[in-house]
């Protein structure tokens, strides 16, 4: 496989049964601020209904092949599938994945029509006695960085994971 | 054995032993448990806590994954079990399913042991 370095990399497809499509750049305003803008030269996009271990399978894998070490792509992982479940929860259509990585990091994108009227969602943690609200508290706790922006069009939670490599760079 | 279900991803086991004459039921859970099959998780343990059993080991040793509904799941048997005297223990996790233990504290709340043989002598 080729390392160009700067830009995102292409990953190569598996074998897994999910159609590529373009996923919608989210704008427009409300609560949230805009997204800052990203290029990836050729994320993976993957759209999901209920098929999370699917979801979850092609995230370890590309955690792993990014470079992230087993515990991270295990935390990486449950992000991605908590952020999906909310999908299977309160979306009513399909949500869509896509995932690049570059030299220093490995992003996953999750979209969909679902609405999160509150900008602090999952930065508290519920009690062990609440009946939900630990998915997003959860991805907020095993990403270096989570981005989230959501209006009337719908929900765009980004995930970031620094690899190792950049790490020691530091 | 009682039964042995396959839920689409999920394969849950009950089986009755005991323990130096002590009865104790066994669950165990294989597979990965998340918000698509939680529903029918909880039904199975509900089941179980309705047997009123006075201690409940859910070995984790086959589940390769939970997400926090499934944990909610669990958290409710223990609410469920401690409100009629009964005990959960928790038996084996792999590092997936440890790690949303021990990051949402339920590790302190539940005891987590390294054997069935442990749990059941408490």
């Amino acid at each position: 496989m080729a390392w160009d370095g700067k830009t995102a990399r292409r990953v190569p497809a598996g074998q897994e049964a999910f159609t590529r499509q373009p996923v919608p750049r989210p704008d427009g305003d409300g609560p949230f601020p805009p997204l800052p803008p990203t290029d990836p030269d050729d994320p993976m996009s993957y759209t999901y209904t209920t098929d999370l271990a699917a979801i979850r399978a092609v995230v370890h894998r590309y955690a792993i092949q990014a470079g992230l070490t087993e515990a991270r792509a295990i935390d990486l992982t449950l992000a991605v599938s908590e952020v999906a479940a909310n999908t299977v929860k309160h979306a009513k259509s399909p949500g869509s994945l896509k995932i690049w990585y570059d030299t220093q990091e490995i992003i996953c994108q999750i979209h969909d029509e679902g609405i999160i009227t509150d900008p602090l969602a999952g930065r508290r943690q519920p009690s062990l006695d609440a009946l939900g609200g630990h998915g997003l508290w959860i991805v907020n706790q095993v990403c270096d960085q989570v981005e989230m922006h959501s209006d009337e069009t719908g929900t765009t939670i980004r995930l970031h994971m620094t690899l190792p490599r950049a790490d020691a760079g530091h | 054995m009682w039964y042995n279900k396959f839920v689409d991803l999920l394969t849950v086991s009950v089986t009755a032993r005991e323990s130096a004459g002590e009865p104790y039921t066994l669950v165990e859970i294989a597979g990965e448990a998340d918000v698509t099959n939680t529903d029918e998780l909880r039904r199975l343990l509900d089941e179980e806590v309705s047997q009123q059993p006075r201690t409940l080991i859910i070995d984790l040793s086959g589940l390769r994954f939970m997400d926090s509904s499934a944990l909610h799941a669990l958290l409710r048997v223990n609410r469920s079990l401690d409100r009629q005297g009964g005990v959960l223990a928790l038996v084996s996790p792999q590092a997936a399913v440890a790690k949303i233990l021990r990051l949402t504290t339920a590790d302190r709340l539940i005891p987590v042991f390294d054997s069935v043989a442990d749990a059941a002598a408490g």
